[in-house]
């Protein structure tokens, strides 16, 4: 029971902080202008290339990116807390870190996944990409796995670096653009050597942009199924390892002083 | 010029000390893996001058637009930007000349572009007009650095400079054409693009790497460097009026 507490009260404060960086206005047009121009910038490459089919990768997958780069950003809340000095005060509570870290990045997740399904409903009428009725409609419980997959991902890489505060938009912005390069968004996986294919599969977003991908395309329920298996498993996995290894992390900073305020 | 030396030499140490402000350097390398893996996945490897410079424009708008914003952003959280606009100096030139150093180190990401392209793809990016290449490079990096002395007048105002900065950079990619060319853009854009300086210098960078003549050269080079020095000047004067302006208001500090 203390845990929901201690969910619901991480969330709360999560939420604060999203409307203390965000006003309505600079989410729609600084935010969302950022989302579709994002989008349009991968599906104009399929223009370039003259192709529908190159469009419609393109799109679909840097739109579901979104959620996977919004979920990746939660990965600046643990050293944002040393930045604000109440690291130790969270350290020094009873409560779980990685519980309250988890929680706490909630509202990035939700904004991620709404951005994302936000860009595929704007651009993707804008290129003519069709939207098959009603399938279409499970692209959204698809999309915030994809996002939570993607979050339980950056949550292990907080723990990693939550000591060098210094490599942290660092280790953000290469997560994001290795991400792009190796999940699918831009070219199918089965491109790569089966080494690297095996190892990318082990990735948040692959399978789920793959689901994503056949729902659109009409593929057989099986297909669609056995990828969303794919990316549970990736979600649970990165999850798993996650609240395994965040503690001994936390301990090991505090062992060696190098989780203080000024550093 | 002193001042603007100084600055110079004080964003070189904060690049030494803050591995965050090398990320274009680790992220240039990235982009163009994933632009080369497109082209060559849809086996148009005639376009591999389109994948080894866009990433150096990435890497170029993200060095100028976070170094502006980061700028004056951690001269507030420092308590230093009061002292720097008292100082006898001049605001801008100290300003500008730690944008422009900035800017400056971003010309790695040529050779790392093109490294990537050539290690992992085989792919070689020949630079067919030399005299053209250098020209556009140099009026691009004096452009990039202008505009970024005007966007750092802004973000002088702004609460949250980043909040911005981060929304600033997929809209001028596109605006700018720096993998896709303005002329596949719907044509209700184009006049938008027509003023935004990306789209002249990626252009005639592309132009430079390919075997044609180059039609229009000056005309181009004249509207980079046009655009470019418009950045500078509104930037120099909307600087002037914020900072009388925040004086007296007693704002400067607001953060």
């Amino acid at each position: 029971m203390s845990t929901v507490r201690v969910v619901w009260y991480s969330v709360l404060s999560g939420a604060n902080d999203y409307w203390s960086i965000f006003t309505l206005k600079s989410w729609v047009f600084g935010w969302v202008i950022r989302v579709v121009s994002q989008v349009t910038f991968f599906a104009l490459i399929g223009t370039l290339l003259q192709s529908e089919a190159q469009t419609n990768f393109l799109l679909v997958g840097n739109a579901v990116m979104v959620a996977g780069m919004g979920a990746t950003f939660a990965l600046h809340q643990p050293t944002s807390e040393r930045g604000n000095g109440t690291l130790s005060l969270l350290l020094a509570s009873p409560s779980r870190p990685v519980v309250v870290m988890l929680a706490r990045g909630l509202y990035v997740v939700a904004d991620a996944i709404w951005s994302a399904l936000l860009g595929l409903a704007i651009v993707g009428p804008a290129f003519g990409l069709e939207f098959p009725w009603p399938r279409a409609l499970l692209v959204i419980p698809l999309t915030a796995l994809v996002g939570i997959s993607a979050y339980c991902f950056s949550t292990f890489l907080a723990g990693v670096i939550i000591a060098h505060r210094n490599i942290n938009n660092l280790v953000v912005n290469t997560t994001i653009v290795a991400l792009m390069a190796l999940c699918g968004v831009n070219v199918p996986v089965s491109y790569f050597p089966d080494w690297l294919e095996r190892i990318v599969e082990l990735l948040p977003i692959t399978d789920g942009l793959e689901a994503i991908r056949g729902v659109l395309a009409g593929d057989p329920w099986s297909s669609v199924a056995a990828h969303v298996g794919g990316e549970l498993l990736a979600a649970s996995g990165w999850l798993a390892i996650a609240l395994l290894t965040f503690g001994r992390f936390i301990r090991a900073g505090q062992r060696d002083g190098s989780l203080e305020f000024a550093s | 010029m002193r001042a603007f030396l100084a600055g110079a030499r004080v964003q070189l140490r904060f690049m030494v000390a803050y591995p965050d402000s090398l990320i274009p350097f680790f992220t240039a390398p990235l982009f163009t893996i994933v632009f080369m893996l497109v082209f060559k996945h849809a086996g148009r490897q005639d376009l591999t001058a389109y994948a080894a410079i866009a990433p150096v424009f990435i890497a170029l708008w993200w060095l100028a637009l976070f170094n502006s914003g980061w700028t004056i952003t951690t001269e507030r959280w420092n308590g230093t930007l009061e002292m720097l606009v008292a100082a006898p100096s001049s605001f801008g030139a100290v300003i500008f000349g730690r944008i422009a150093a900035t800017t400056a180190v971003g010309t790695l990401s040529f050779f790392e572009a093109w490294i990537v392209a050539r290690l992992i793809f085989g792919a070689t990016v020949t630079i067919h007009h030399w005299g053209a290449f250098v020209l556009t490079a140099f009026a691009t990096l004096a452009a990039m650095a202008g505009t970024a002395v005007g966007m750092a007048a802004l973000f002088v105002l702004a609460r949250n400079a980043v909040t911005f900065s981060n929304s600033a950079s997929y809209p001028f990619y596109v605006l700018g054409g720096i993998l896709v060319p303005v002329s596949l853009l719907p044509h209700w854009v184009r006049p938008l693009s027509a003023v935004v300086f990306l789209s002249w210098s990626a252009d005639l960078l592309r132009a430079t790497l390919d075997a044609a003549p180059i039609h229009d050269f000056w005309p181009h080079l004249g509207m980079v460097v046009l655009l470019g020095a418009c950045g500078y000047a509104v930037g120099l004067a909307a600087l002037r009026v914020i900072l009388v302006r925040v004086r007296g208001s007693g704002e400067l500090s607001t953060t």
